[in-house]
């Protein structure tokens, strides 16, 4: 652990650099937003300048002109086309909103920069992508731009960080993360932290290894890299065979943004699943730091401290979830918190200064475990091989959920599905995927539902359930509101406090790990969601 | 006339390579697709190759009988991958994309074998009597049931013969029966299209198509009987049968 000196040394050491910046912001009233801007997270309602609207990860935003009693007047003001598609993936973005202007990535790596009061774009890119992509082919995707000042930050299907000039869209430069014929990809929207460019890695499924990254985002210098799976002799490498083989192609992707304590000088990130996905006869042992939550010191990219949520996963429960955090009253006392509702069906409480496990319990009728031993380590019941657990696509997935303040609640997207693992020798080709066995999902027995929980004991206190399991993601706004999208299209507005739905309207097209964000316009408060091949933008009457 | 030969023996190779698998009828070379299929394929299609709806993943039993695909077909769909879809191209060696093709064919669902002799223009009439109201062939009859003029191509005897006899044991999507009662208090039988939260989709008994939203209905039942009447022997004879499916089959 940092000591906490460092720590306050670097916080008063922030505030002097922004205001630094925040002086020459003023001499030129056309530049984009700041570190600080970023760091005030809501504070600017006309303002959405990271993933999750802010660094904790709640996306939950202060407006509250769109209220319970008005919400069934919403209606679209425009429909943007991106004319790109993910046929059997989805429009995942999140699009960054600064001065009218919205910042939009979709589908095959194109961008736009967007006038948000007409739907209309100022500029498009689309990336010349090689005919040869591995992982990126198969999952087509992006879901979102970082920003900095003038400068916008996109990953892309063949594994490279690139920065653009948010006023022309000219690209700035581009740096490779990893060689993607191996099989890796990049589909996260870029987190900016002061002066550095956060990214992660896709490509579990091949013979890869997985990093987080640190960038200067003006001279585009990687400042570190953290491995996901040690090296020999390095600290979690006493969870893996003795052998460097496998230990530099043991998955471990960090594919799904993570989030940051500006306080504690944190950074929190998922890590996927161990690779082979299903087949673990080569890889005994805990497969550190696969399906874990890392906390990073982002100056210096060092591990300090970790959770493993599934040890030693089979199933392709991925980790890489949106780390929430929150400061709550935990019996009595008050503490900092990060929450995460797992792949594997359960919520998960941590303790986010040292990473001890407060709650974790089932919030599906899983049966791969239903309670977490003393030891905080899972008592499994069923590794898949017999029958019904969570298909690889989980529980919920990326798709961020939401946590509402005062209510206390932890609102996501469950999913309720019936999987049988199947695992066989892998053939551990690079280049191609490298499942280690199949599965056999009972489509009959899927469903889904919004559930909302008490991060306090875990229990279910409403839920909304869909037809089919879901891959929508989750919006919450001060004024007791719920947005969520599901499989069949609908967008959706819900009373926080006790799930009743009060709108929908149906876009045409799954909405699949995309969640909504909003932002006022013209003293308008406007509500986005990504769906299909659509954009679409809804207010209330003028 | 002598030039003829010649040219067939020059050309044909040539027009083998574009239409048949070289690797067709080896029984090791659908053994190693298989592999190949399970570790490379089965995580978008399943394991029995019958795909995965919530992802757009097709059943690939079904695509030679459905859809009509040659082997070089699907080995240029598995080479190039669908563009715009998740299918991403693959680099496979050709001989390992034709052990996948033979893994296909292998698992491609045979259709009824071994079809006993029948009358098929005693068929013909017994299927306009009982069966032509709900179901189709080759554009005459209903939509309530599926078509079938394919069906023999499609489903083993076993399964069809249970179909007939026993028609709520199976029911396919898209022919689920539901019930339920409007808002002005009429009731409506039919089978269920697609539905969502708020609404669902049907044809009725009549095949009609219909459009309801739940909140105004005032019930919604999902019975387990299909519509299909069952067709036990006293009302349609083993014979008869044979009949209807070599009318089926002539298609």
């Amino acid at each position: 652990m940092k000591h906490i000196l460092d720590r306050l040394y670097k916080v008063s050491r922030n505030a002097v650099c922004a205001s630094v910046l925040m002086v020459s912001a003023a001499a030129s009233a056309q530049s984009g937003p700041d570190y600080d801007d970023i760091l005030a997270g809501f504070a600017d309602p006309e303002r959405w300048l990271t993933y999750s609207g802010d660094y904790s990860g709640k996306r939950h935003s202060p407006l509250t002109q769109i209220t319970p009693d008005n919400v069934d007047q919403l209606r679209p003001v425009w429909t943007f086309q991106t004319g790109t598609t993910t046929r059997g993936r989805g429009f995942e973005t999140t699009p960054l909103a600064d001065d009218g202007i919205l910042y939009v990535t979709g589908s095959n790596n194109y961008a736009w920069a967007i006038d948000a009061r007409s739907g209309r774009a100022f500029w498009s890119y689309r990336r010349n992508l090689p005919s040869d992509l591995t992982y990126g082919a198969s999952a087509p995707v992006n879901r979102g731009f970082g920003m900095l000042g003038d400068r916008l930050f996109m990953v892309t299907l063949d594994a490279h960080l690139m920065a653009f000039d948010r006023r022309s869209g000219d690209v700035l430069w581009e740096r490779e993360l990893a060689d993607y014929q191996v099989g890796y990809s990049a589909t996260l929207a870029p987190l900016v932290l002061d002066n550095k460019v956060i990214v992660g890695i896709s490509g579990g499924e091949y013979r890869t290894r997985g990093f987080i990254d640190a960038f200067d985002p003006v001279s585009g210098e990687r400042l570190w890299r953290f491995n996901t799976i040690p090296g020999p002799g390095e600290p979690g490498s006493e969870t893996w065979p003795d052998d460097p083989e496998i230990l530099a192609s043991g998955g471990g992707g960090t594919w799904m943004n993570g989030s940051y304590d500006p306080e504690l000088d944190l950074l929190y990130w998922g890590v996927g699943n161990p690779n082979p996905d299903y087949y673990g006869d080569l890889r005994p042992g805990d497969n550190l730091y696969s399906n874990s939550l890392v906390a990073l010191d982002p100056d210096t990219g060092e591990l300090q401290w970790h959770y493993q949520f599934t040890p030693h996963d089979l199933n392709d429960w991925d980790s890489n979830h949106m780390p929430v955090l929150a400061d709550i009253d935990w019996k009595g006392e008050p503490r900092k918190v990060v929450m995460v509702g797992n792949r594997n069906g359960f919520f998960y409480v941590l303790d986010r200064v040292t990473g001890e496990l407060l709650l974790g319990k089932p919030f599906t009728a899983t049966t791969w475990a239903r309670e977490i031993g003393e030891d905080g380590r899972p008592i499994v019941l069923n590794d898949g091989s017999q029958g019904c657990v969570p298909d690889p696509w989980g529980s919920t997935n990326f798709m961020p959920p939401t946590f509402y303040p005062g209510l206390d609640l932890f609102i996501l997207t469950a999913r309720e599905t019936c999987a049988t693992f199947i695992p066989e020798v892998p053939a551990n080709t690079p280049g191609q995927s490298n499942f280690g066995g199949t599965v056999h999902i009972d489509a009959e027995q899927g469903s889904g539902a919004l559930r909302a929980l008490d991060v306090h004991t875990g229990e279910l206190v409403w839920e909304f359930t869909y037809p089919s399991p879901t891959f929508g993601g989750v919006l919450s706004t001060a004024s007791g509101l719920v947005f969520a999208g599901d499989h069949e299209g609908n967008f959706m507005a819900f009373n926080a406090e006790t799930g009743e739905n009060l709108w929908h309207y149906q876009t045409g097209s799954r909405i699949w790990g995309a969640a909504a964000m909003t932002f006022m316009l013209d003293g308008r408060q406007m509500v986005l969601i990504a769906s299909g091949t659509t954009l679409t933008a809804f207010a209330l009457p003028e | 006339m002598a030039l003829l030969p010649m040219l067939l023996l020059v050309s044909s190779p040539a027009l083998l390579a574009q239409t048949v698998n070289p690797l067709e009828g080896d029984p090791r070379a659908a053994f190693a697709g298989g592999a190949l299929f399970r570790a490379q394929c089965a995580t978008c299609h399943g394991a029995d190759a019958k795909g995965i709806s919530s992802i757009d993943a097709p059943d690939l039993t079904l695509m030679w009988s459905q859809r009509q695909l040659s082997a070089q077909d699907v080995f240029d769909t598995i080479r190039n991958g669908i563009a715009g879809s998740i299918m991403p191209p693959h680099d496979f060696t050709d001989t390992e994309i034709w052990m996948l093709v033979s893994h296909l064919q292998n698992v491609a669902v045979a259709g009824v074998i071994g079809l006993p002799d029948g009358d098929a223009a005693n068929g013909q009439r017994l299927f306009a009597r009982h069966c032509a109201e709900c179901h189709r062939v080759r554009g005459e009859g209903g939509s309530l049931g599926p078509d079938l003029s394919t069906i023999t191509a499609r489903r083993s005897l076993e399964s069809l013969l249970i179909s007939v006899r026993d028609p709520s044991a199976l029911i396919a999507p898209g022919y689920k029966p539901l019930t339920v009662i409007t808002g002005s208090g009429e009731t409506v039988q039919g089978v269920l299209k697609s539905e969502d939260a708020f609404s669902l989709q049907m044809m009725d008994s009549n095949q009609r198509l219909r459009g309801f939203r739940k909140q105004q209905l005032r019930s919604l039942e999902r019975p387990q009987q299909s519509l299909m009447p069952v067709f036990s022997e006293s009302l349609l004879g083993q014979q008869e049968l044979i009949d209807i499916l070599n009318f089926l089959d002539r298609n």
